[in-house]
């Protein structure tokens, strides 16, 4: 018994030091900021302050609703997450996105996480917990989430489509020459620091990975709400420092690459993707996939400029999106396959 | 208009970098009308005017302190995502300074005498088009900042005159070929050397259009 408490401890504090990892590759890996750091507006290592201090912000005012969905209203009433298996959908999470960068393809953590969650319920609920499938999932939740995933990225296509349309209807067809494209630029340039911070507010607060995690472990009783709480900041702290110290990498090779993106673009995209995560955050509580959201901005951006789609590339990005989830899902309750084999339920 | 040579450094830095690249376009366009004097004086066989006219083309530095001051304007502007563009605008300025003035260090190697009336005839008339071409490309330089579907429209005219005035280099450049001469004589040679030399700014003329189109193709929404 003393043990199995030992062990159940040793866990949980792995646990802890994964989610406090995934938060921290959450914002090494967050690449918002690129097109603030293209225009010029602010020196690079303030973009990168303003950008990690949104985050944090967004991670710790924010995400409670985001993170309880995961961390326990997702399940069923029948299921109660075990420390084997949270430690298997992280396993399982990250092998997967490990995969997805050798394979060069952005794959969404948020997909892979509860992919992950979803392998190892089914496979708690039929090899040991003995419950009835439809008692192992909240299935309003999980098919919201679902959902979620296909209707945000859509939104994210149409919102940027009409705002440009608005946009360029009402100012940017109006100015004519160079000089009067660059001034009104410049103005765009500082909204964009607003729709930036915007944005990272949300992604902060929709990034469910780690603290959904830290949910789970507080609503099963292994942390105590004061540790939640504690622990949140901590990941909050670690997101920021994510992108300080290793976004940076990330920010400046997207940035360079963007030296003659317009502002007012990028501000348009950001807009859309930030109230795309806010209402996703606000009103139905659901983590959805940012990167997926901004891809899917990008195309909106392009379609009403009538400039080129890659749709080749798109497809193949298309396949591991649907793939992350069942791929996620087998790999998780594989990984708890093992271990309820060796009696860790 | 302002002029360089009432502007000292000091007032040059003063000014914008809009305000620096249409006095670099005006200095350099005043040198290549002398060029183009010039060239019209040899046809007169004028030569001592001719001389004066392509001396002033080589001799004339006045372009630099504007560069200067450009580039250290731009190198330190805010100027977000028309930077090097707006560069490569003034780089391009530059090379028709280049150009000219090659063109003038060859012209004045000899002094030719022409093979005939029809021959200076057709040589006046393709100056006169280059002449046309240049004063269209300070006005398209000058709407870059202002309104980029006018120096569109601008170029396309640059363009179809460049074409124009092709047909007419080709016909003198056969009519060279046709005379009853040396083909190592220095006439020869010097009239071909010319109609090279003019052939050579002219395209210029008609690439730095197109560059300019290109720019309002990207910054600006034909509707």
């Amino acid at each position: 018994m003393a043990f199995e408490y030992e062990l159940a401890a040793i866990l949980v504090v792995v646990l802890i030091v994964l989610a406090i990892g995934l938060a921290f590759s959450i914002g090494a890996n967050d690449e918002t900021c690129a097109p603030l750091a293209a225009a010029g507006t602010l020196k690079f290592k303030f973009v990168l302050i303003i950008g990690g201090a949104a985050i944090a912000f967004g991670t710790i005012f924010l995400s409670e609703g985001v993170a309880s969905l995961v961390g326990q209203k997702i399940l069923g009433s029948g299921i109660r997450y075990t420390v084997f298996m949270l430690l298997a959908v992280l396993i399982s999470a990250i092998i997967w996105l490990i995969i997805g960068s050798f394979a060069g393809i952005p794959l969404s953590s948020t997909h892979s996480l509860i992919g992950s969650i979803f392998g190892v319920v089914i496979v708690y609920a039929i090899f040991s917990g003995g419950v009835n499938l439809g008692m192992a999932f909240n299935w309003e939740k999980l098919g919201g989430v679902i959902l979620s995933w296909f209707l945000s990225p859509l939104f994210g296509l149409l919102g940027t489509y009409l705002l440009y349309k608005i946009i360029d209807k009402l100012y940017l067809s109006k100015k004519k020459g160079l000089n009067e494209i660059e001034r009104s630029e410049k103005n765009f340039a500082w909204a964009l620091l607003f729709a930036i911070i915007f944005a990272e507010i949300w992604v902060g607060a929709n990034s469910a990975e780690a603290l959904g995690i830290l949910y789970a472990l507080y609503s099963n009783g292994y942390l105590t709400i004061v540790g939640y709480y504690f622990f949140v900041v901590i990941c909050a702290l670690i997101a920021f420092l994510g992108l300080f110290i290793a976004g940076r990498y990330v920010i400046r090779n997207l940035a360079s690459q963007l030296t003659d993106a317009r502002p007012s673009d990028g501000f348009i995209i950001q807009l859309a993707s930030a109230i795309i995560l806010m209402f996703c955050t606000v009103v139905f509580s659901v983590p959805i996939s940012h990167s997926h959201v901004i891809v899917f901005c990008i195309i909106g951006m392009n379609l009403a400029k009538k400039k080129e789609v890659d749709y080749g590339k798109l497809g193949k990005m298309f396949i591991f999106w649907i793939l992350t989830f069942p791929v996620a899902a087998i790999l998780a309750g594989l990984i708890y396959f093992g271990f309820i084999s060796f009696g860790m339920i | 208009m302002v002029e360089i040579t009432d502007l000292t450094k000091k007032e040059l830095k003063k000014l914008r970098i809009d305000d620096l690249t249409h006095l670099f376009m005006d200095t350099i366009n005043e040198q290549t009308q002398k060029l183009i004097d010039g060239i019209e004086y040899l046809t007169k066989e004028d030569f001592e005017n001719f001389t004066k006219n392509l001396n002033h083309v080589i001799e004339t530095k006045t372009e630099l302190d504007i560069k200067k001051t450009f580039e250290a304007k731009i190198f330190k502007s805010k100027l977000m995502f028309s930077k090097a563009d707006r560069l490569k605008v003034f780089d391009k300025i530059n090379d028709i300074k280049d150009i000219g003035e090659f063109l003038a260090h060859k012209m004045l190697l000899y002094k030719v005498v022409f093979p005939d009336e029809e021959f200076k005839l057709k040589l006046e008339l393709i100056l006169k088009s280059l002449r046309q071409i240049t004063m269209n490309l300070v006005e398209a330089v000058k709407t870059i900042g202002t309104d980029l579907e006018r120096a569109h429209e601008i170029c396309e005219y640059i363009k179809e005159e460049r074409r124009k005035m092709r047909i007419e280099e080709w016909d003198l450049l056969e009519r060279l070929w046709n005379y009853d001469m040396d083909y190592l004589s220095r006439t020869f040679l010097y009239l071909k050397e010319l109609i090279e030399g003019i052939k050579m700014l002219a395209n210029h003329i008609k690439k730095f259009a197109e560059y300019i189109q290109f720019l309002a193709t990207k910054y600006f929404y034909f509707k």
